[in-house]
């Protein structure tokens, strides 16, 4: 028989609730409301949320103007194909990580570990130089290996951790039952990782949706662009910023965000183990 | 034992995968060369950001394409943010364009490493003489000119014409408005209500050294890896002028010292400050984004005690030196910097071009303009900047000279230890 939570408990936690929602969305709030106001009004003191007038004129020139739909396009497939291939990498090698014992495994974590250490800055050109020896520069496929590889550690060290959190006990007890190596995994510790696999995958395609420097330097033919780099075209020289068209932009470029978020987010589920083992 | 084998072979197929992806191949990338037409096609990267001006660009290239069937030419749209990245991968690994678009301060440093093809053998005569020396000399690197300078920039104050009013202040009409008058207008027009000045000096170090050079304030003699600094009192003009205006006579908005110039622009549409100084550029947008009825001007160019003089740090057109097709590439510039199309280009990015003729073209086009008149007068003073000859120079405003003068104008370092951490950084970094 539990207690019954207090009900000013309950209005501190939605309260709680609200100020984090608040905090958290209002910069999106904002980013609409700039992509609807006219330059003059952006370039006023005067701040309002809702536009004096509603200017649509940036979203044409945005679409227009920067090529943002095949940028989109670009950075769809780039996130998505970096996202795949990365988990199902990361899945076996991370199993692996987190059963195994002895040296291996040490020199395993100290090799991911060691990886994140680097600024791409510093190995930009010897990736640049590498690619290009095996025709991969300048192409997407070129950039999609080189967000999985900066990807992998962390994502391998994300998911090692759920693999870990996963009962070594359920996995003997299907070995007893006669299962092998693939079927527990793949009846076992699969579905019991899904909520991992998918924060893993929310992580990796947020990570190449959103980079910009190492697309700046390995895209080099317009029509391969992606969104970061398309959107920052809007930045001229000596800081001037189209800010209406750049508002406008960016939020035609969270739109796919939102939406693999909605469809991810239903499968973070915690609590699936409860209860897994008994005591 | 029979786990350990099974996990091995998983991370195993793992790897084998990685490797497998890592083997795909992907198209190569396209360059530059001769068609099987035997035409050449000449790949010319442009960072024009306007649409206006990107429109004109086109239409010369358009219009170049048209009349050299053998030599076309193919914009690269890339823009300004990362360009000096980008360029060292493209030109560390050979695949750096044929015409690369940037700027003196920050192309010579390519130049110095000998990515840059020496142009002045192709230079047209007549856009030569028509350009001045104190241009040129901001695109030569040792005895070779390693780029078209083609327009450029100046710092002007533009006025709030209503607050000057109000105050009794006289609009200055002369050639040029020293110094004191801008301080002196700037402590008429401060009220309880706004500030005589809004300067966004964000990142200073640009507007510092180009406004040095009015007080004779070079900062740096010799070239190279030989360059040396001298921090003085002609150096220290500008900031100590900026700084009085901020601390001593309360006149200028101290705010406006940590934004940057355009989101000052905010303040003065709003009449919080009464003037305020920006890159010539910004003529386009007061223009275009001053409320309705809202009465400015452009004031005179600013004169130190050696005149109105201001850097010249050009945007810029090089040829890659490891272009198959340098004189092609030369021969395109020339055209491109036709005093009609420069006009265009300038009129368009609210420029100042860098030929007489196209000034003189220009003048035309925006004769029903009094603003652009001060801007053009403006560029009158442009010279070639000792720091441009300074390998290191990119490095030591970076790391030190932006950093210093953001203390100094935030009043928690004196003048003296102002000096001090510019010369000693220059120390550091140059060895």
């Amino acid at each position: 028989m539990t207690a019954r939570r207090p009900w000013y408990a309950t209005v501190l936690m939605y309260a709680a609730l609200a100020f984090f929602l608040a905090f958290l969305g209002f910069p999106l709030v904002w980013l609409v409301s700039a992509s609807f106001k006219s330059s003059q009004e952006l370039n006023s003191l005067a701040v309002n949320l809702i536009p004096a007038q509603w200017d649509f004129s940036n979203y044409a020139s945005a679409l227009e103007r920067q090529n943002l739909i095949p940028a989109a396009m670009n950075s769809l497939l780039v996130a998505v194909a970096t996202m795949i291939i990365t988990v199902l990498l990361s899945m076996p090698m991370a199993y692996a990580l987190a059963r195994l014992q002895g040296r291996l495994r040490a020199a395993g974590t100290i090799w991911i570990l060691t990886s994140q250490v680097f600024p791409s800055i510093l190995i930009i050109i010897p990736l640049f130089l590498l690619l290009r020896s095996i025709s991969l520069n300048d192409t997407l496929l070129g950039l999609i290996l080189v967000y999985v590889t900066f990807t992998m550690p962390f994502t391998l060290w994300m998911l090692q951790g759920y693999v870990a959190a996963i009962p070594v006990e359920l996995e003997e007890a299907a070995e007893m039952d006669g299962a092998n190596r693939i079927t527990i995994l793949r009846r076992v510790v699969l579905p019991l990782l899904a909520p991992g696999l998918v924060a893993t995958a929310m992580f990796t395609f947020v990570s190449a949706w959103n980079e910009f420097f190492l697309a700046l330097v390995l895209l080099q033919s317009p029509e391969l662009y992606t969104l970061p780099i398309a959107l920052r075209s809007f930045l001229g020289a000596e800081g001037q910023t189209q800010l209406g068209p750049l508002a406008a932009g960016a939020v035609l470029a969270t739109i796919p965000s939102l939406i693999i978020f909605g469809i991810l987010q239903k499968k973070l589920t915690g609590g699936m183990l409860a209860g897994a083992v008994k005591g | 034992m029979k786990r350990i084998r099974g996990i091995g072979a998983i991370a195993l197929a793992g790897v084998a995968a990685l490797a497998l992806t890592s083997c795909t191949q992907g198209s190569a990338t396209r360059g530059s060369g001769d068609g099987e037409d035997g035409a050449v096609t000449l790949q010319f990267q442009s960072l024009s950001d306007q649409p206006t001006t990107q429109a004109a660009i086109k239409k010369i290239v358009d219009g170049w394409n048209s009349e050299n069937p053998d030599v076309q030419v193919e914009i690269i749209q890339a823009g300004w943010d990362g360009t000096y990245d980008k360029l060292i991968t493209q030109f560390t690994g050979g695949t750096a364009p044929d015409i690369i678009h940037f700027e003196a301060s920050s192309i010579v440093s390519f130049a110095a490493d000998g990515y840059l093809a020496d142009l002045s053998e192709y230079i047209d005569p007549d856009l030569k003489s028509d350009i001045s020396e104190g241009i040129w000399d901001s695109v030569t690197v040792g005895d070779e000119i390693i780029a078209y300078p083609s327009t450029l920039q100046s710092y002007m104050a533009f006025a709030n014409a209503d607050l000057l009013e109000q105050a009794g202040v006289e609009i200055p009409t002369g050639d040029t408005m020293t110094w004191d008058e801008l301080a002196e207008i700037a402590r008429a027009t401060t009220t309880p209500e706004h500030k005589g000045l809004g300067w966004g000096l964000a990142s200073p170090t640009a507007t510092m050294m180009s406004l040095a050079l009015g007080f004779d304030g070079g900062y740096f003699s010799g070239e190279g890896d030989d360059a040396k600094i001298e921090v003085g009192d002609d150096e220290l003009a500008v900031p100590e002028r900026i700084h009085e205006m901020a601390y001593g006579d309360k006149s200028l908005d101290l705010t406006s010292l940590t934004q940057s110039g355009s989101d000052v622009l905010a303040s003065f549409y709003g009449g919080k400050v009464a003037m305020t100084v920006q890159g010539s550029f910004q003529v386009t947008n007061i223009a275009k984004d001053a409320p309705e009825g809202f009465n400015w001007v452009a004031l005179p160019p600013i004169e130190g005690s050696a005149g109105a003089l201001q850097a010249a740090n050009p945007q810029t057109y090089s040829v890659n030196v490891d272009s198959e097709h340098v004189e092609e590439s030369a021969e395109f510039l020339n055209y491109f910097m036709g005093a009609d199309n420069l006009a265009e280009i300038a009129y368009a990015d609210a420029l100042i071009p860098s030929s007489g003729e196209a000034r003189s073209a220009l003048e035309k086009k925006a004769a029903d303009n009094p603003a652009w008149t001060q801007v053009l007068a403006s560029g009158e003073g442009l010279e070639g900047p000792p720091f441009l000859k300074a390998d290191k120079y990119t490095e030591w405003k970076d790391t030190i000279a932006t950093p210093a003068f953001q203390q100094y104008l935030a009043d928690k370092i004196s003048k003296e230890q102002l000096a001090t951490q510019l010369s000693d950084g220059w120390a550091d970094i140059a060895g």
